[in-house]
């Protein structure tokens, strides 16, 4: 882009894995650690949060060149925690078990930071489309680490996915891991996961060309 | 008595037994973010813990007096406005906006009294200190308050003094949780952690050690209500 | 004058946004807040027809002063039962129950759990069919006891292996909420009958 600033792909891609939400910007862990002990309930989330997020950076895009520096977060706040509003009455009318599974963590989207991150650093910018695509990236980050952890704890824990068993029947569940403790741990030991992958494909980047290839 | 020891109650029961940081996984983002040095941890955990009462005290007053279905002060006003009708005003579809802000408010009252009257920890607090909006924890205990102001048919109603109550000690559970990671921390630099592992990763595994020690605390507010009806 | 006039000039893009987003949300309060209450209250009626045999519906009755009771219609509309909904501490958290008795509250005809936050595995196994269905047919006439092994009499409720202060706290919800209530109908029978 002209101005410095990351065109619309690159936008887009940023947020699946380089720029990932959870893994790597280390924000929005509340609702990674809470929700994620079944995946209908961490895919329920992640629609929640690509609403608010895409619909929070559509209306800050538009309005970017009206903002006034001190009163920049005033107006993001706003934007979000009205559309967040919207989000939880949606849920509560459409899918109430699943809204009351979800309980206060979606009203708690309101303080989570990626979606002021990416008004701060993105919609307030750039052009709508390149907000959106910002958004869907971040989106389809924030949906890959839920997804994986819920995968996780939701198979060791109850030994089944979406609800489908999937472990045999001898397999004892393990309680722990829908417990808090079982969620940090899966957590960490993925974040370090994710560590160690990110800093062999850096390395492997960064490798010298053997000579003749 | 019965008032003090339902206090009780719900003062051991959040900070100890639902523990908000190893129960309901609020306020992560500090609890990773600041929890390297234990008086930076403290002073984090006194500063969420004086904003979040403040902000649960005017949380409570607005949701009881003006958003709550049938509050007083809404419904006096409508009748003056139309005296005939006996639609009954529920403003609770306004209550996620106006908690954020008054949680921003109270952040920014804290702000300026520091700045005035205690410089050297307004300085040394830097950009964690607007950070503060952003916890989860303020925003979960306003909403628990909501819960047991708003009359719905499920929760025990909350009084202020239950509300402050609670506030203080979600705050303080906070302070004990961030606290006791900041001091294994302070050892943990001496310690040989793998590579992958540094920063937020091995914080989240010492964390779901602490939160498997924590959950110790599950069923003693059932034993201690037994106790204090005794 | 000037940093006034410029605050109040840069106020009406806040005030603009307020002005919008609460016409939006009016208008989702508007066209959800039926669907919303209806979700809430068919939480408790649609069990009803599981709890008392023979009703296909509930009605709230609120002669009975604090306790929430519903009246088990059948399809005529005569009441073939009560439904209470009953709540305590349980042992990580609350819970709450809806009790379904006979017309003369002499026998327990269902259970369903509404709401609990137990252990999962453990203490939430209380809210499976199997377990719940041990109080029913169970008489009101005494409290009814938890044991560890199989029940050699009726009145006794085994516990969940591994959950028993689950399963004591369940059993002492229904035994407080069915006590008051039997209380409560016999004295307004009584006042009934004296006229």
């Amino acid at each position: 882009m002209a101005n410095g600033l990351p065109s619309t792909l690159k936008r887009f891609t940023n947020g699946i894995l380089p720029e990932n939400p959870v893994f790597r910007q280390i924000l929005g862990i509340c609702p990674t650690l809470a929700v994620t002990n079944s995946m209908d309930a961490a895919m329920t989330m992640v629609v929640a949060v690509a609403f608010v997020l895409i619909c929070s950076n559509i209306v800050t895009s538009l309005i970017r060149n009206l903002l006034k520096p001190h009163l920049r977060i005033l107006v993001f706040t706003l934007t979000i925690a009205a559309f967040v509003t919207i989000a939880d009455r949606l849920l509560a009318a459409y899918v109430y078990e699943m809204s009351k599974k979800l309980g206060p963590y979606v009203p708690l989207i309101i303080v989570n930071c990626i979606i002021i991150a990416r008004c701060e650093v993105c919609a307030s910018r750039q052009r709508v489309v390149a907000s959106v695509a910002d958004a869907l990236g971040q989106t389809v980050g924030f949906g890959l680490a839920l997804a994986a952890i819920a995968s996780v704890r939701e198979i060791l824990g109850f030994g089944t996915w979406f609800g489908l068993p999937v472990m045999p029947s001898i397999w004892p569940s393990w309680v722990i891991m829908i417990l808090p403790p079982g969620a940090f741990l899966t957590l960490g030991l993925l974040m370090g996961g994710a560590n160690w992958i990110g800093r062999a494909w850096r390395a492997r980047a960064a490798a010298p060309r053997p000579a003749g290839a | 008595m019965d008032y003090v020891s339902s206090l009780i109650l719900i003062a051991i029961s959040t900070a100890l037994i639902n523990n908000m940081v190893f129960h309901w996984f609020v306020g992560n983002c500090p609890f990773i973010g600041v929890s390297r040095r234990v008086d930076m941890a403290f002073g984090m955990g006194a500063a969420v813990t004086f904003v979040v009462s403040l902000a649960a005290a005017l949380s409570w007053v607005c949701t009881y007096f003006i958003l709550a279905p049938g509050a007083p002060l809404t419904n006096w006003i409508w009748h003056k406005i139309s005296p005939q009708s006996t639609a009954i005003v529920d403003l609770s579809i306004l209550n996620y906006i106006v908690y954020i802000f008054l949680i921003a408010a109270a952040v920014q009252l804290v702000e300026m009294y520091l700045r005035k009257f205690v410089p050297s920890l307004y300085k040394a607090f830097g950009v964690y200190l607007p950070l503060i909006t952003t916890n989860c924890v303020i925003l979960f205990v306003c909403l628990e308050i909501m819960k047991h102001v708003s009359g719905a048919s499920g929760p025990v109603f909350w009084d202020l003094g239950k509300a402050l109550t609670y506030a203080a000690f979600a705050g303080i559970g906070f302070m004990l949780a961030i606290v006791i990671m900041a001091g294994i921390r302070e050892d943990l630099d001496h310690c040989d952690v793998p590579v992958p592992l540094r920063g937020a990763a091995i914080t989240m595994i010492i964390a779901g050690i602490l939160a498997l020690a924590f959950m110790g605390f599950t069923g003693m507010d059932k034993n201690l209500a037994g106790l204090l009806k005794q | 004058m000037a940093p006034n006039k410029g605050y109040i000039r840069q106020a009406w893009l806040v005030l603009a946004l307020a002005a919008c987003f609460g016409g939006a949300l009016a208008g989702v309060q508007a066209s959800l807040s039926g669907r919303i209450a209806e979700n809430r209250l068919s939480d408790t009626m649609s069990q009803v027809p599981a709890l008392v045999s023979g009703a296909v519906r509930g009605e709230p009755d609120k002669s009975f002063g604090e306790l929430t009771v519903y009246r088990a219609l059948d399809a005529s509309g005569r009441q073939v039962g009560w439904v209470l909904s009953a709540r305590g501490q349980g042992f990580a958290d609350v819970v709450q129950l809806l009790i379904g008795l006979d017309a003369e509250a002499r026998t327990i005809t269902g259970l369903y759990v509404l709401d609990q936050k137990e252990t999962p595995g453990l203490g939430a196994r209380i809210a499976e069919t199997a377990w719940r269905g041990q109080f029913v047919g169970q008489s009101t006439a005494k409290p009814l006891e938890v044991v560890k092994s199989a029940p050699a009499a009726k009145g006794r409720i085994q516990a969940v292996t591994g959950a028993t202060i689950s399963s004591e706290s369940v059993t002492g919800i229904v035994n407080a909420a069915v006590a008051h209530f039997r209380q409560v109908l016999a004295a307004a029978g009584e006042k009934q009958a004296n006229g």
